[in-house]
Protein backbone atom coordinates (compact mmCIF):
# COMPACT_ATOMS: atom_id res chain seq x y z
CA UNK A 1 0.00 0.00 0.00
CA UNK A 2 0.94 3.68 -0.45
CA UNK A 3 2.41 4.77 2.75
CA UNK A 4 0.93 8.79 1.52
CA UNK A 5 -2.49 6.93 1.76
CA UNK A 6 -4.60 8.04 4.80
CA UNK A 7 -6.33 5.14 6.04
CA UNK A 8 -10.45 5.74 6.09
CA UNK A 9 -12.09 4.25 9.64
CA UNK A 10 -15.18 3.06 8.07
CA UNK A 11 -16.62 1.35 11.54
CA UNK A 12 -19.91 2.95 12.22
CA UNK A 13 -20.68 5.24 9.52
CA UNK A 14 -17.20 7.01 10.77
CA UNK A 15 -15.50 7.57 7.54
CA UNK A 16 -12.86 10.44 9.20
CA UNK A 17 -9.29 9.60 8.24
CA UNK A 18 -6.91 7.70 10.62
CA UNK A 19 -3.33 8.77 11.58
CA UNK A 20 -1.34 6.29 9.99
CA UNK A 21 -0.04 5.68 14.00
CA UNK A 22 -3.47 4.62 15.18
CA UNK A 23 -3.51 0.85 16.04
CA UNK A 24 -6.15 -1.10 14.97
CA UNK A 25 -7.84 -2.66 17.95
CA UNK A 26 -8.54 -5.45 16.00
CA UNK A 27 -5.72 -6.05 13.64
CA UNK A 28 -5.93 -6.15 9.79
CA UNK A 29 -8.36 -8.92 8.32
CA UNK A 30 -7.12 -11.81 7.25
CA UNK A 31 -5.73 -11.95 3.70
CA UNK A 32 -8.49 -14.33 1.66
CA UNK A 33 -7.54 -15.39 -1.80
CA UNK A 34 -10.98 -14.68 -3.86
CA UNK A 35 -11.33 -14.30 -7.72
CA UNK A 36 -11.22 -10.58 -9.03
CA UNK A 37 -14.54 -9.76 -10.27
CA UNK A 38 -13.20 -6.68 -11.85
CA UNK A 39 -9.90 -7.98 -13.58
CA UNK A 40 -10.83 -10.89 -15.42
CA UNK A 41 -10.51 -12.50 -18.53
CA UNK A 42 -12.41 -15.99 -17.40
CA UNK A 43 -13.18 -16.52 -14.58
CA UNK A 44 -11.06 -13.61 -12.75
CA UNK A 45 -8.51 -16.36 -11.18
CA UNK A 46 -5.07 -15.16 -12.50
CA UNK A 47 -6.82 -11.60 -11.16
CA UNK A 48 -7.37 -12.31 -7.85
CA UNK A 49 -4.16 -14.62 -7.52
CA UNK A 50 -2.18 -11.45 -8.68
CA UNK A 51 -3.86 -9.23 -6.06
CA UNK A 52 -3.10 -11.91 -3.17
CA UNK A 53 0.59 -12.16 -4.15
CA UNK A 54 0.71 -8.35 -5.14
CA UNK A 55 2.20 -8.85 -8.82
CA UNK A 56 0.99 -8.28 -12.06
CA UNK A 57 -2.25 -10.68 -12.72
CA UNK A 58 -0.29 -11.19 -16.74
CA UNK A 59 2.28 -13.22 -15.06
CA UNK A 60 -0.31 -15.83 -13.79
CA UNK A 61 -2.13 -15.38 -17.29
CA UNK A 62 0.79 -16.23 -19.43
CA UNK A 63 2.09 -18.98 -16.94
CA UNK A 64 -1.46 -21.05 -17.27
CA UNK A 65 -1.43 -20.60 -21.08
CA UNK A 66 2.26 -21.78 -20.96
CA UNK A 67 1.57 -24.75 -18.63
CA UNK A 68 -1.40 -25.57 -20.72
CA UNK A 69 0.92 -26.86 -23.33
CA UNK A 70 2.97 -28.87 -20.73
CA UNK A 71 0.69 -31.70 -20.07
CA UNK A 72 -2.08 -29.23 -19.31
CA UNK A 73 -2.03 -28.87 -15.26
CA UNK A 74 -2.27 -25.36 -15.22
CA UNK A 75 -5.88 -25.69 -17.23
CA UNK A 76 -6.96 -28.09 -14.62
CA UNK A 77 -5.30 -26.17 -11.75
CA UNK A 78 -7.76 -23.23 -13.21
CA UNK A 79 -10.47 -24.83 -13.67
CA UNK A 80 -10.23 -26.06 -9.61
CA UNK A 81 -9.50 -22.66 -8.34
CA UNK A 82 -12.32 -21.19 -10.90
CA UNK A 83 -14.58 -23.63 -8.94
CA UNK A 84 -13.24 -23.57 -5.37
CA UNK A 85 -12.08 -20.04 -5.02
CA UNK A 86 -14.92 -17.90 -4.24
CA UNK A 87 -15.27 -14.37 -6.55
CA UNK A 88 -15.24 -10.95 -4.88
CA UNK A 89 -18.45 -10.22 -6.64
CA UNK A 90 -22.00 -11.43 -7.31
CA UNK A 91 -21.68 -15.53 -7.34
CA UNK A 92 -21.00 -16.47 -10.68
CA UNK A 93 -21.24 -19.68 -13.08
CA UNK A 94 -18.04 -21.13 -11.50
CA UNK A 95 -18.97 -20.25 -7.95
CA UNK A 96 -22.55 -21.89 -8.52
CA UNK A 97 -20.94 -24.91 -10.15
CA UNK A 98 -18.51 -25.27 -6.72
CA UNK A 99 -22.08 -24.94 -4.22
CA UNK A 100 -23.52 -27.72 -6.36
CA UNK A 101 -20.09 -29.91 -5.76
CA UNK A 102 -19.87 -29.01 -2.23
CA UNK A 103 -23.48 -29.83 -1.73
CA UNK A 104 -23.47 -32.92 -3.27
CA UNK A 105 -20.56 -34.35 -1.05
CA UNK A 106 -17.43 -35.72 -1.20
CA UNK A 107 -18.05 -39.57 -2.29
CA UNK A 108 -20.75 -38.80 -5.05
CA UNK A 109 -18.68 -35.65 -6.42
CA UNK A 110 -15.77 -38.75 -7.11
CA UNK A 111 -18.25 -40.57 -8.24
CA UNK A 112 -19.65 -38.09 -11.05
CA UNK A 113 -15.48 -37.80 -11.61
CA UNK A 114 -15.14 -41.39 -12.32
CA UNK A 115 -18.44 -41.69 -14.54
CA UNK A 116 -16.58 -38.77 -16.59
CA UNK A 117 -13.00 -39.98 -16.91
CA UNK A 118 -14.85 -43.59 -17.81
CA UNK A 119 -16.66 -41.77 -20.34
CA UNK A 120 -13.68 -40.20 -21.97
CA UNK A 121 -11.38 -43.45 -21.57
CA UNK A 122 -14.76 -45.05 -23.47
CA UNK A 123 -14.74 -42.35 -26.25
CA UNK A 124 -10.95 -42.91 -26.31
CA UNK A 125 -11.42 -46.36 -27.06
CA UNK A 126 -14.03 -46.01 -29.58
CA UNK A 127 -12.04 -43.62 -31.47
CA UNK A 128 -8.82 -46.31 -31.11
CA UNK A 129 -11.28 -48.91 -31.72
CA UNK A 130 -11.99 -46.99 -35.49
CA UNK A 131 -8.47 -46.42 -36.27
CA UNK A 132 -7.66 -50.22 -35.47
CA UNK A 133 -10.51 -50.89 -37.70
CA UNK A 134 -9.05 -48.64 -40.58
CA UNK A 135 -5.56 -49.78 -40.19
CA UNK A 136 -6.38 -53.86 -40.61
CA UNK A 137 -7.39 -52.70 -43.76
CA UNK A 138 -11.43 -52.63 -42.71
CA UNK A 139 -11.38 -48.72 -43.80
CA UNK A 140 -14.07 -48.75 -46.22
CA UNK A 141 -16.81 -50.49 -43.68
CA UNK A 142 -15.80 -48.31 -40.81
CA UNK A 143 -16.24 -45.07 -43.25
CA UNK A 144 -19.27 -46.16 -44.33
CA UNK A 145 -20.45 -46.62 -40.52
CA UNK A 146 -19.45 -43.30 -39.68
CA UNK A 147 -21.51 -42.11 -42.46
CA UNK A 148 -24.72 -44.44 -41.26
CA UNK A 149 -24.14 -42.92 -37.82
CA UNK A 150 -24.32 -39.56 -39.26
CA UNK A 151 -27.54 -40.08 -41.32
CA UNK A 152 -29.28 -41.59 -37.94
CA UNK A 153 -28.01 -38.25 -36.20
CA UNK A 154 -29.59 -36.67 -39.05
CA UNK A 155 -32.93 -38.52 -38.78
CA UNK A 156 -32.84 -38.52 -35.16
CA UNK A 157 -32.69 -34.16 -35.22
CA UNK A 158 -36.20 -34.52 -36.58
CA UNK A 159 -37.27 -36.45 -33.75
CA UNK A 160 -36.38 -34.37 -30.81
CA UNK A 161 -32.70 -34.79 -31.22
CA UNK A 162 -30.20 -37.59 -29.93
CA UNK A 163 -27.47 -35.53 -28.74
CA UNK A 164 -25.90 -38.76 -26.85
CA UNK A 165 -24.71 -39.93 -29.70
CA UNK A 166 -22.63 -36.88 -31.10
CA UNK A 167 -19.57 -37.22 -28.68
CA UNK A 168 -19.54 -41.18 -30.13
CA UNK A 169 -20.03 -40.02 -33.58
CA UNK A 170 -17.44 -37.72 -33.90
CA UNK A 171 -14.61 -40.05 -31.51
CA UNK A 172 -15.93 -42.65 -34.21
CA UNK A 173 -15.29 -40.43 -37.49
CA UNK A 174 -11.28 -39.14 -35.38
CA UNK A 175 -10.12 -42.59 -34.99
CA UNK A 176 -11.35 -43.27 -38.34
CA UNK A 177 -10.04 -39.93 -40.09
CA UNK A 178 -6.44 -39.97 -38.31
CA UNK A 179 -5.99 -43.64 -39.74
CA UNK A 180 -6.77 -42.69 -43.00
CA UNK A 181 -5.22 -39.37 -43.64
CA UNK A 182 -2.13 -41.47 -42.07
CA UNK A 183 -2.48 -44.37 -44.31
CA UNK A 184 -1.68 -46.42 -41.44
CA UNK A 185 -1.26 -50.36 -42.05
CA UNK A 186 -1.34 -53.01 -39.85
CA UNK A 187 -1.89 -55.98 -42.23
CA UNK A 188 2.02 -56.75 -42.70
CA UNK A 189 2.08 -57.95 -38.78
CA UNK A 190 3.49 -57.02 -35.85
CA UNK A 191 7.10 -57.50 -34.02
CA UNK A 192 10.43 -57.35 -34.63
CA UNK A 193 11.83 -57.98 -38.28
CA UNK A 194 16.09 -58.24 -39.15
CA UNK A 195 16.63 -58.67 -42.71
CA UNK A 196 20.85 -58.54 -43.82
CA UNK A 197 20.15 -59.51 -47.11
CA UNK A 198 23.54 -60.86 -48.55
CA UNK A 199 23.04 -60.26 -52.25
CA UNK A 200 20.82 -57.62 -53.75
CA UNK A 201 19.03 -60.47 -55.74
CA UNK A 202 17.37 -61.51 -52.15
CA UNK A 203 15.64 -58.16 -51.74
CA UNK A 204 12.08 -58.69 -52.21
CA UNK A 205 10.98 -56.84 -55.23
CA UNK A 206 8.44 -55.42 -53.14
CA UNK A 207 10.90 -54.53 -50.55
CA UNK A 208 10.39 -54.79 -46.47
CA UNK A 209 6.98 -54.32 -44.96
CA UNK A 210 5.88 -54.53 -41.75
CA UNK A 211 2.75 -53.92 -39.85
CA UNK A 212 3.98 -52.63 -35.97
CA UNK A 213 7.09 -53.12 -34.40
CA UNK A 214 10.67 -52.54 -35.44
CA UNK A 215 12.04 -53.32 -39.05
CA UNK A 216 15.52 -53.16 -39.93
CA UNK A 217 17.03 -53.75 -42.76
CA UNK A 218 21.47 -54.05 -42.90
CA UNK A 219 22.71 -53.53 -46.33
CA UNK A 220 26.24 -53.36 -44.80
CA UNK A 221 26.89 -57.59 -46.09
CA UNK A 222 25.98 -56.52 -49.98
CA UNK A 223 28.98 -56.82 -52.52
CA UNK A 224 28.35 -53.23 -53.36
CA UNK A 225 31.40 -53.23 -55.59
CA UNK A 226 29.37 -55.72 -58.30
CA UNK A 227 26.17 -54.10 -57.51
CA UNK A 228 27.03 -50.31 -57.75
CA UNK A 229 23.15 -49.57 -57.37
CA UNK A 230 20.37 -51.24 -55.28
CA UNK A 231 16.60 -50.36 -55.37
CA UNK A 232 14.89 -50.96 -51.82
CA UNK A 233 11.22 -50.24 -50.73
CA UNK A 234 10.39 -50.23 -46.90
CA UNK A 235 7.16 -49.74 -45.63
CA UNK A 236 6.19 -49.56 -42.40
CA UNK A 237 3.03 -49.03 -40.16
CA UNK A 238 3.85 -48.01 -37.03
CA UNK A 239 7.13 -48.02 -34.93
CA UNK A 240 10.42 -47.83 -35.83
CA UNK A 241 12.53 -48.43 -39.62
CA UNK A 242 16.40 -48.82 -39.41
CA UNK A 243 17.82 -49.18 -42.84
CA UNK A 244 22.22 -49.48 -42.34
CA UNK A 245 24.45 -49.07 -45.28
CA UNK A 246 28.22 -48.57 -45.86
CA UNK A 247 29.77 -45.45 -45.48
CA UNK A 248 30.63 -44.91 -49.12
CA UNK A 249 27.53 -45.22 -50.66
CA UNK A 250 25.15 -42.39 -51.49
CA UNK A 251 21.80 -42.60 -50.52
CA UNK A 252 19.23 -41.35 -53.10
CA UNK A 253 15.20 -41.85 -53.08
CA UNK A 254 12.46 -40.41 -51.11
CA UNK A 255 11.45 -40.61 -47.92
CA UNK A 256 7.82 -40.03 -46.16
CA UNK A 257 6.67 -40.29 -42.69
CA UNK A 258 3.35 -39.47 -41.77
CA UNK A 259 3.73 -38.60 -37.70
CA UNK A 260 7.28 -38.78 -36.44
CA UNK A 261 10.53 -38.04 -37.29
CA UNK A 262 12.73 -39.20 -40.18
CA UNK A 263 16.72 -38.89 -40.20
CA UNK A 264 18.31 -40.20 -43.54
CA UNK A 265 22.29 -39.85 -43.44
CA UNK A 266 21.98 -37.23 -40.85
CA UNK A 267 19.37 -35.41 -42.23
CA UNK A 268 17.09 -35.14 -39.36
CA UNK A 269 13.12 -33.62 -39.86
CA UNK A 270 9.92 -34.46 -37.52
CA UNK A 271 6.42 -33.34 -37.34
CA UNK A 272 3.50 -34.30 -39.73
CA UNK A 273 3.90 -35.52 -43.02
CA UNK A 274 7.89 -35.38 -43.15
CA UNK A 275 8.57 -35.66 -46.71
CA UNK A 276 12.48 -35.81 -47.70
CA UNK A 277 14.03 -36.42 -50.91
CA UNK A 278 17.39 -37.74 -50.34
CA UNK A 279 20.98 -37.38 -52.47
CA UNK A 280 21.21 -35.01 -55.33
CA UNK A 281 23.69 -36.42 -57.29
CA UNK A 282 21.72 -39.46 -59.30
CA UNK A 283 24.70 -40.60 -60.99
CA UNK A 284 26.78 -41.18 -58.00
CA UNK A 285 27.90 -45.01 -57.52
CA UNK A 286 27.61 -46.84 -55.23
CA UNK A 287 24.20 -45.85 -54.86
CA UNK A 288 21.05 -46.86 -52.41
CA UNK A 289 17.66 -45.82 -54.36
CA UNK A 290 15.29 -46.02 -51.98
CA UNK A 291 11.56 -45.31 -51.51
CA UNK A 292 11.14 -45.33 -47.52
CA UNK A 293 7.30 -44.98 -46.04
CA UNK A 294 6.14 -45.05 -42.27
CA UNK A 295 2.93 -43.34 -41.13
CA UNK A 296 4.01 -43.27 -37.07
CA UNK A 297 6.92 -43.33 -35.79
CA UNK A 298 10.57 -42.93 -36.58
CA UNK A 299 12.54 -43.95 -39.83
CA UNK A 300 16.54 -43.86 -39.64
CA UNK A 301 18.60 -44.30 -42.96
CA UNK A 302 22.14 -44.79 -41.19
CA UNK A 303 24.86 -45.14 -43.39
CA UNK A 304 27.98 -45.76 -41.27
CA UNK A 305 30.13 -48.91 -41.27
CA UNK A 306 30.19 -49.42 -37.51
CA UNK A 307 26.92 -48.48 -36.10
CA UNK A 308 25.01 -51.38 -34.15
CA UNK A 309 21.96 -52.70 -35.56
CA UNK A 310 20.73 -53.35 -31.85
CA UNK A 311 21.81 -50.10 -30.73
CA UNK A 312 22.76 -47.97 -33.49
CA UNK A 313 22.79 -44.57 -31.30
CA UNK A 314 21.40 -42.11 -33.57
CA UNK A 315 18.26 -40.89 -33.37
CA UNK A 316 16.37 -37.98 -31.15
CA UNK A 317 17.48 -37.00 -27.56
CA UNK A 318 20.65 -35.49 -26.30
CA UNK A 319 22.69 -38.61 -25.37
CA UNK A 320 23.22 -39.33 -29.11
CA UNK A 321 25.86 -39.70 -31.56
CA UNK A 322 26.82 -36.55 -33.28
CA UNK A 323 25.25 -37.15 -36.67
CA UNK A 324 27.80 -34.71 -38.52
CA UNK A 325 29.85 -37.44 -39.54
CA UNK A 326 26.99 -39.32 -41.23
CA UNK A 327 26.17 -35.92 -43.40
CA UNK A 328 29.73 -35.76 -44.51
CA UNK A 329 30.11 -39.41 -45.30
CA UNK A 330 26.62 -38.98 -47.83
CA UNK A 331 28.59 -35.73 -49.15
CA UNK A 332 31.12 -37.44 -50.25
CA UNK A 333 29.78 -40.51 -51.30
CA UNK A 334 27.33 -38.54 -53.33
CA UNK A 335 29.98 -36.40 -54.90
CA UNK A 336 31.65 -39.74 -56.25
CA UNK A 337 30.42 -41.13 -59.33
CA UNK B 1 -54.60 -27.45 -35.52
CA UNK B 2 -51.28 -27.53 -37.60
CA UNK B 3 -48.31 -29.16 -35.36
CA UNK B 4 -44.74 -27.32 -36.21
CA UNK B 5 -42.07 -29.67 -37.10
CA UNK B 6 -39.57 -29.87 -33.83
CA UNK B 7 -35.53 -30.03 -35.58
CA UNK B 8 -33.01 -30.27 -33.01
CA UNK B 9 -30.77 -27.96 -34.91
CA UNK B 10 -27.07 -29.51 -33.02
CA UNK B 11 -27.97 -32.95 -34.10
CA UNK B 12 -28.93 -32.15 -37.40
CA UNK B 13 -25.32 -30.07 -37.80
CA UNK B 14 -23.38 -32.79 -36.23
CA UNK B 15 -24.93 -35.39 -38.30
CA UNK B 16 -24.26 -33.73 -41.42
CA UNK B 17 -20.44 -32.93 -40.42
CA UNK B 18 -20.03 -36.61 -39.23
CA UNK B 19 -21.36 -37.82 -42.46
CA UNK B 20 -18.93 -35.77 -44.42
CA UNK B 21 -16.18 -36.96 -42.31
CA UNK B 22 -16.85 -40.43 -43.11
CA UNK B 23 -17.46 -39.43 -47.14
CA UNK B 24 -14.14 -38.00 -46.76
CA UNK B 25 -12.21 -41.48 -45.35
CA UNK B 26 -14.57 -43.70 -47.96
CA UNK B 27 -13.00 -41.66 -50.36
CA UNK B 28 -9.71 -41.86 -49.13
CA UNK B 29 -10.04 -45.76 -48.51
CA UNK B 30 -11.30 -45.97 -52.00
CA UNK B 31 -8.45 -43.99 -53.73
CA UNK B 32 -10.24 -41.26 -55.14
CA UNK B 33 -8.64 -38.88 -52.98
CA UNK B 34 -5.54 -38.82 -50.53
CA UNK B 35 -6.27 -37.29 -47.10
CA UNK B 36 -2.58 -35.95 -45.87
CA UNK B 37 -2.65 -35.59 -41.98
CA UNK B 38 -2.57 -31.84 -42.46
CA UNK B 39 -5.49 -32.05 -44.34
CA UNK B 40 -7.66 -34.43 -42.00
CA UNK B 41 -6.33 -32.04 -38.70
CA UNK B 42 -8.00 -28.78 -40.50
CA UNK B 43 -10.91 -30.89 -41.32
CA UNK B 44 -11.61 -32.42 -38.14
CA UNK B 45 -10.95 -28.57 -36.02
CA UNK B 46 -13.55 -27.63 -38.30
CA UNK B 47 -16.10 -30.46 -37.91
CA UNK B 48 -15.65 -29.75 -34.01
CA UNK B 49 -15.75 -26.25 -34.46
CA UNK B 50 -18.96 -26.17 -36.20
CA UNK B 51 -20.72 -28.53 -34.12
CA UNK B 52 -19.28 -26.19 -31.00
CA UNK B 53 -20.78 -23.36 -33.20
CA UNK B 54 -23.94 -24.35 -33.64
CA UNK B 55 -24.26 -25.53 -30.03
CA UNK B 56 -23.52 -22.28 -28.97
CA UNK B 57 -24.94 -19.96 -31.06
CA UNK B 58 -28.89 -20.95 -31.58
CA UNK B 59 -29.13 -24.65 -30.34
CA UNK B 60 -28.23 -24.96 -26.59
CA UNK B 61 -30.15 -27.50 -24.58
CA UNK B 62 -33.29 -28.11 -24.81
CA UNK B 63 -33.70 -25.93 -27.87
CA UNK B 64 -35.80 -26.62 -30.46
CA UNK B 65 -36.30 -24.86 -33.93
Amino acid sequence: MNDETPNIDRSEGNEQPTSPESPDPQGPPPRRLMRSSSDKVFFGVAGGLGRYFGVDPLLFRIAFVISIFFGGLGGLAYGLLAIFVPTDGEPDRAQRAGGRLRRMGFWRALGMAAVAVLAVAGLLALAGSAAFAVAIGWGVPVAIAVIAVGALLVLAAFRGGARWLIAPAVALAIGAGVAAAADLDWSDGIGEREYAPLSAKSIPADGYRLGVGRLAVDLRHLDWNRKRVVRLDVDLGTGQADVFVPAGVCVAGSTHVGIGESEVAGERNDGVDVDHDVGSAAGALPRLELDADVDIGQLRVINSNTASVDNPGYGPGPFHEDTAPLRAAEASACAAG
Amino acid sequence: MRSRLRVDIVSLASGAVVSALGVLVLLDRAGVVDVSLGWIAVALNAAVGAIFLVSGLGGGPGRHD
